[in-house]
C-alpha cells in the first residue's frame, strides 16, 4: 500500500477500525494481519486528502470508548453489591490492559496529530500564561454554579459539536453569530464569575478571527481551548473511564472498600479477594497515571481522606478501648503493635503515598490526644529506669511535635538527681578519687541508656549535657559554699600522674585522664581547675614526682584540644623551663669541669621563669644558707649571670630538696628532706644538743616554717624533743638509736599537701585573674566598639569569657566601674546605661 | 661527719632587671613581652643600651629600623649602642 495521502471513506475505514477496537479492549484474539491492516488505517485518515481526518477519527474512537465504557458500568452493577468490587476489578483489569493495547494501535495519531498540539512539558508543570484559561472551559463550564455559565453551556456544547463534524468554516461563523447576537459577550464582561471572564477573552479572539479568516485551523486552535486538549488515546480511555465508571460509581466503591477493610481490621475473612480491593484502590491512582502533576488527586479526593477519616473514628475508639485498662506500660505496647499493624496493613492494600499518613493519624488519635495520661506514667519509667517502657515511649512521642519535651526533662531531673547522690556523700581521704569515678559512672550509664533507648536523640544528648553541667557546678548550701569540683577534678588527675599511683598500667592511667576530660568538659570555672592543677603540676614537675613525661604532656594536650593555646600555654612553658634547666645543668657542669672546680656536694638546678610558674610571692622567706651550699649558690649565680645578661635569680629555698647520707647511726641511711630540713639536721654536725631558740637564730627561719620543719623532723623520730610542746627552749638532739627497715626514705613534709590555707590562697588569685581578664576583655570589646550599652557589653563580656569562666554580672560591673575610674571607659553624658570608649 | 650533702637540687626563678617597669617603646611590662609575641621569656628578650636604657629587642630594633638618619636611643636621644657586656 501506498503512503502517499488520498481520498478516504471515512465511513467504511471507521467501520472497520471500530471492529477491531472492540477486540483490542477486551483483549479478545486480534490477529496479526488485522492489526496491521488497522494501523494502516488509522494512518491513511490521518493523512487524507484532502482533509485530514484525525480529529474526526479521536472524536468517533471517544464516542465510541464512551459507549463501551457505559455499557461495562451496566455490567458491573449487573450482579448487586456484593459482586461489585469483584466486577469492578475484573472490567477494570481487563479494560486497562486493553487501552494500552489501543493505545499502540493508535500510535500514528497519538504521535503525529496530538503530541503537535500538546503543551510542553515545562508549560504544564510551570504553568503558562494564556493556556491554563482555556483548558476544559467546558468541563468548568459544567460544574460551575455561575448562571450565565450555566445558561451558555448548551450554546458553547453546539460549537463544539459542530466542530467535531464540521467540514466547512461555514456553519461555524453561522454558531458564532449567533452567539454574537444572544450577546453573550455583554453577559461575559458583566459577570463576577472567574470562568465568564476568561471565556470572554476566548470568545474575543475567536470572533476576531472567525469571520474574515477562511483557515479552520486557526479557529481549530481556539477551539481546542474550548473543548479541552486533545490526548492521546490511552489518556483518553482512562479520562473515559474516570468520567464513565469512577465517577458514577466511586462513592459505592469506596463504601465497599472501607467495609473490606474494617473486615480486615476486625479480623474476618474479606468477602472480596485482597487483590481485587487492593487492585481497585490502585486503579484511582492509575486512571491518572498519564498526568504529569497530580497524579494522586483522584486517589486523595476519592478514597484516601474518606479512608483517613474512617481509620480515624477507628483509632479513637482503639484508644478508649485500651486505656479502661489504665496501665500506660501495656497500652504503649498495644500502640505500638497497632501502629506497625497498620502500617502493614496499607502496605498491602494502599499506595505507597499513605503510609506516613495513616501512621500520623494512628499517632495522632493514639498518642497526641492522651498525652497527659501517657505522662502520668513517665516519672516513675524514668526513676526506674524501665528501658522498654522509655524506648516505646520514645518511639511513640518522638513523631508528636513537642511532645518528647515532657520526657526529656523528666530524664534530665532523673540523671541530676543521680549524680548529685552519687557524690553527695563523699567523705575521707579520697574525695576527689570518688567525686570523678562516681560522676563518670553516671554520665557513662546514662549514656549507654540514651543511646540504647533514645537512639542517641539530640534533646536527650542536650538533658545529659545539662544535667552533667548543673551536676558538677553544684554549689552545696543554697549556692553558698563554692563549688569544689575544679579542684578535685585537679587533684585526680594530679593522683594518677604522680609516680606513687600503683597497681596501675600506664595504659590504664591514659585511659582515665582521657575520660577525666570528660568531666573537665562540663565544668564552668575552668580558670580555677587550671590554677589547682598548674600548681600540681609544677610540685610534680619541682619534686621530681612526675610518673611518665609522655603522659603529662599527652594530658596537656587534651586539655588544650578541649580549650585552646591560651589556656594550656603557661602549661607548655613550665615544661620548656624543665628542659632548658637541663641544658643549663649540662653546661654548668662542662663549665665547672673545666675549670677544676669541685663543688663538695652533687648540684643540679631548676631555673624556673618568674611568670610562668605558680609560685606565689609570699612565700619567699628569710634563710640563712649553710655554708656547705654557698661554694655551689656562688658558682652558679656568677655562671648564670654571665650567660644571661639583665637576669635577676631568687632562690626559692621551700621548693629545692637534699638527699642526706647519715653516718652517725648503725646503718647508713639516704634521706630525701627539704632545704630547711637539711639546714637543721646539718647543725648537729658540730653539737649534740640544740636549743630551739639556737637554731631558728642561727638559720633565720620564720618561727612558722621553723615550727612546721622541726615538727617534721621529730615525728619522724630523727630529732628528739625534751618537752611534748615546743618552746624556745625546748632542747633537740639526734636519735642515736633511730632505725628504719629501708635505707632509703623521704621525710614527707607538710607542706606537700594542699593546705586550707593554700586552697584559699588559689582561691584569690584566680579571684585576681578574673577581675584582670574581665578587664582586658571590656577594654578589648570597647576598643573596637567605640560606643555600647550597658547591656550589651555585658553581653558581649560573657561570650569571651564564657570559654574559661563564667563571670557572675556583678563582678563585670565592678570591672566596668575600676575601668572607669582607670579612665579607659566613661558614661556618655546623655544616658547612664551607655559608655564610651577613652582612646 | 655526721651528715653529709649527697645531691642538692635548686630551685630558683628569674626575671629581668630592669631599671623601669615597662618597655619605653611599647608600654608593656617587661615581665610581659612585646606586643607582636604571644609569650615572655626566652623568646621575647630585653636589651640595653650604653645609655642604660633597656627595651624589648624586638621593641628597639624595630625603632632602629624606622630612623633613617640617626639610630638615637627613643628616651634620651643618645646614640643608640648595644650594651654587650
Amino acid at each position: 500500500m501506498s503512503l502517499k495521502p488520498r481520498r478516504v471513506d471515512f465511513h467504511a475505514t471507521w467501520g472497520a477500525i471500530k471492529d477491531t477496537i472492540k477486540g483490542v479492549i477486551t483483549l479478545d484474539h486480534v490477529p496479526r494481519s488485522v492489526w496491521n491492516d488497522r494501523f494502516s488505517d488509522v494512518y491513511s485518515l490521518c493523512v487524507a486528502h484532502p482533509e485530514p481526518m484525525a480529529d474526526r477519527l479521536y472524536a468517533e474512537t471517544k464516542l465510541y470508548l464512551i459507549d463501551h465504557v457505559g455499557k461495562l458500568l451496566s455490567k458491573v452493577q449487573e450482579d448487586g453489591e456484593q459482586n461489585l468490587l469483584k466486577n469492578y476489578f475484573l472490567y477494570w483489569s481487563q479494560y486497562s490492559v486493553g487501552s494500552q493495547y489501543l493505545h499502540s494501535l493508535y500510535l500514528y495519531l497519538n504521535q503525529q496529530h496530538i503530541r503537535t498540539q500538546k503543551l510542553s512539558d515545562a508549560e504544564i508543570i510551570y504553568g503558562s500564561s494564556d493556556s491554563s484559561g482555556g483548558l476544559q472551559i467546558l468541563v468548568q463550564f459544567e460544574k460551575s454554579s455561575c448562571n450565565v455559565c450555566k445558561r451558555y453551556t448548551k450554546v458553547l456544547h453546539t460549537l463544539s459539536d459542530i466542530y467535531r463534524y464540521n467540514d466547512n468554516s461555514f456553519n461555524l461563523t453561522k454558531v458564532l453569530l449567533h452567539i454574537k447576537g444572544l450577546q453573550v459577550l455583554a453577559l461575559f464582561e458583566k459577570s463576577v464569575c472567574r470562568l465568564c471572564s476568561q471565556c470572554c477573552k476566548i470568545l474575543t479572539s475567536l470572533f476576531e478571527i472567525c469571520p474574515c479568516s477562511d483557515t479552520i485551523c486557526n479557529i481549530n486552535k481556539v477551539l481546542i481551548r474550548f473543548k479541552g486538549e486533545q490526548m492521546e488515546i490511552g489518556e483518553l480511555a482512562l479520562e473515559v473511564w474516570q468520567s464513565g465508571m469512577i465517577a458514577p460509581l466511586g462513592q459505592k466503591l469506596v463504601k465497599l472498600l472501607l467495609e473490606a477493610i474494617d473486615q480486615d481490621r476486625a479480623g474476618q475473612t474479606l468477602s472480596t479477594s485482597i487483590e481485587a480491593v487492593r487492585g481497585t484502590i490502585l486503579s484511582f491512582v492509575e486512571v491518572q497515571g498519564y498526568r504529569k502533576k497530580g497524579q494522586l488527586q483522584l486517589y486523595q479526593e476519592l478514597f484516601e481522606e474518606h479512608f483517613l477519616d474512617a481509620s480515624g473514628e477507628h483509632f479513637k475508639r482503639d484508644a478508649a478501648r485500651l486505656l479502661q485498662e489504665k496501665n500506660v506500660s501495656l497500652y504503649m505496647e498495644k500502640v505500638k503493635a497497632k501502629i506497625e499493624e497498620e502500617l502493614f496493613r496499607a502496605r498491602r492494600f494502599l499506595h505507597v503515598s499513605s503510609l506516613a499518613k495513616v501512621s500520623a493519624r494512628c499517632e495522632m488519635h493514639m498518642v497526641a490526644e492522651h498525652l497527659q495520661f501517657l505522662y502520668s506514667e513517665c516519672m516513675n519509667m524514668v526513676q526506674g529506669e524501665r528501658c522498654k517502657d522509655l524506648s516505646n515511649m520514645y518511639d511513640l512521642l518522638k513523631g508528636i511535635q513537642n511532645a518528647i519535651t515532657v520526657l526529656v526533662d523528666t530524664v534530665l531531673d532523673h540523671i541530676k538527681t543521680q549524680g548529685l547522690a552519687a557524690i553527695g556523700n563523699l567523705q575521707g581521704e579520697n574525695i576527689h578519687i570518688g567525686f570523678v569515678e562516681n560522676l563518670l559512672a553516671v554520665y557513662k550509664k546514662y549514656k549507654k541508656l540514651i543511646q540504647d533507648v533514645f537512639k542517641s536523640d539530640q534533646n536527650f544528648m542536650g538533658a545529659l549535657d545539662k544535667a552533667c553541667s548543673s551536676v558538677i557546678n553544684h554549689r552545696p548550701n543554697q549556692g553558698k559554699s563554692p563549688c569544689r569540683s575544679p579542684e578535685l577534678l585537679a587533684k585526680y588527675c594530679d593522683t594518677l600522674l604522680k609516680k606513687s599511683s600503683k597497681g596501675i598500667s600506664e595504659s590504664e592511667v591514659d585511659e582515665k585522664l582521657a575520660e577525666s576530660i570528660i568531666i573537665f568538659k562540663y565544668i564552668d570555672d575552668k580558670d580555677v581547675f587550671q590554677k589547682f592543677y598548674s600548681r600540681m603540676l609544677a610540685k610534680r614537675l619541682i619534686h621530681q614526682q612526675t610518673q611518665s613525661m609522655d603522659a603529662e604532656e599527652a594530658m596537656i594536650n587534651r586539655l588544650k584540644q578541649a580549650c585552646g593555646y591560651e589556656f594550656t600555654s603557661k602549661l607548655h612553658r613550665m615544661f620548656t623551663d624543665m628542659s632548658v634547666s637541663s641544658d643549663l645543668n649540662n653546661k654548668f657542669n662542662a663549665f665547672l669541669k673545666q675549670d677544676n672546680i669541685d663543688l663538695g656536694i652533687n648540684f643540679s638546678i631548676y631555673v624556673l621563669q618568674a611568670g610562668a610558674w605558680p609560685l606565689g610571692q609570699a612565700i619567699v622567706t628569710p634563710f640563712a644558707l649553710p655554708q656547705q651550699l654557698e661554694k655551689s649558690v656562688q658558682m652558679f649565680e656568677s655562671f648564670y649571670h654571665n650567660r644571661f645578661n639583665g637576669r635577676k635569680l631568687t632562690w626559692l629555698h621551700h621548693l629545692c630538696q637534699a638527699e642526706l647520707k647519715l653516718g652517725y647511726l648503725k646503718k647508713p641511711y639516704v634521706v630525701t628532706v627539704q632545704t630547711f630540713q637539711m639546714a637543721i639536721l646539718l647543725l648537729f654536725e658540730n653539737a649534740d644538743k640544740l636549743a630551739c631558740r639556737e637554731i631558728k637564730d642561727t638559720l633565720q627561719l620564720n618561727p612558722e616554717q621553723f615550727q612546721r620543719h622541726v615538727v617534721s623532723l621529730i615525728e619522724s623520730k630523727l630529732l628528739l624533743a625534751d618537752t611534748e610542746e615546743l618552746t624556745p627552749e625546748t632542747v633537740l638532739k639526734l636519735n642515736m638509736e633511730y632505725s628504719n627497715k629501708r635505707t632509703k626514705f623521704r621525710i614527707t613534709a607538710a607542706v606537700q599537701k594542699e593546705t586550707p590555707h593554700e586552697v584559699e590562697q588559689t582561691m584569690n588569685s584566680v579571684e585576681e585573674d578574673r577581675k584582670m581578664y574581665l578587664q582586658a576583655a571590656i577594654v578589648r570589646i570597647m576598643k573596637s566598639r567605640k560606643v555600647l550599652k550597658h547591656n550589651l557589653l555585658i553581653q558581649e563580656v560573657y561570650a569571651q569569657s564564657k570559654k574559661s569562666f563564667a563571670p557572675s554580672v556583678q563582678l563585670i560591673k565592678k570591672s566596668i566601674e575600676s575601668l572607669i575610674d582607670k579612665q579607659y571607659i566613661e558614661r556618655t553624658p546623655h544616658s547612664s546605661e551607655e559608655y564610651s570608649y577613652i582612646a | 661527719m655526721k651528715v653529709r650533702i649527697k645531691n642538692w637540687t635548686g630551685v630558683a626563678s628569674w626575671r629581668w632587671i630592669a631599671n623601669d617597669d615597662n618597655c619605653g617603646i611599647c608600654r608593656m611590662a617587661f615581665d610581659g613581652c612585646c606586643p607582636d609575641c604571644k609569650l615572655p621569656g626566652d623568646d621575647c628578650p630585653l636589651v640595653w643600651g650604653q645609655c642604660s636604657h633597656c627595651f624589648h629587642m624586638h621593641c628597639i630594633v624595630k625603632w632602629l629600623q624606622s630612623q633613617t638618619v640617626n639610630q638615637q636611643c627613643p628616651m634620651c636621644r643618645q646614640e643608640w649602642k648595644f650594651n654587650n657586656k
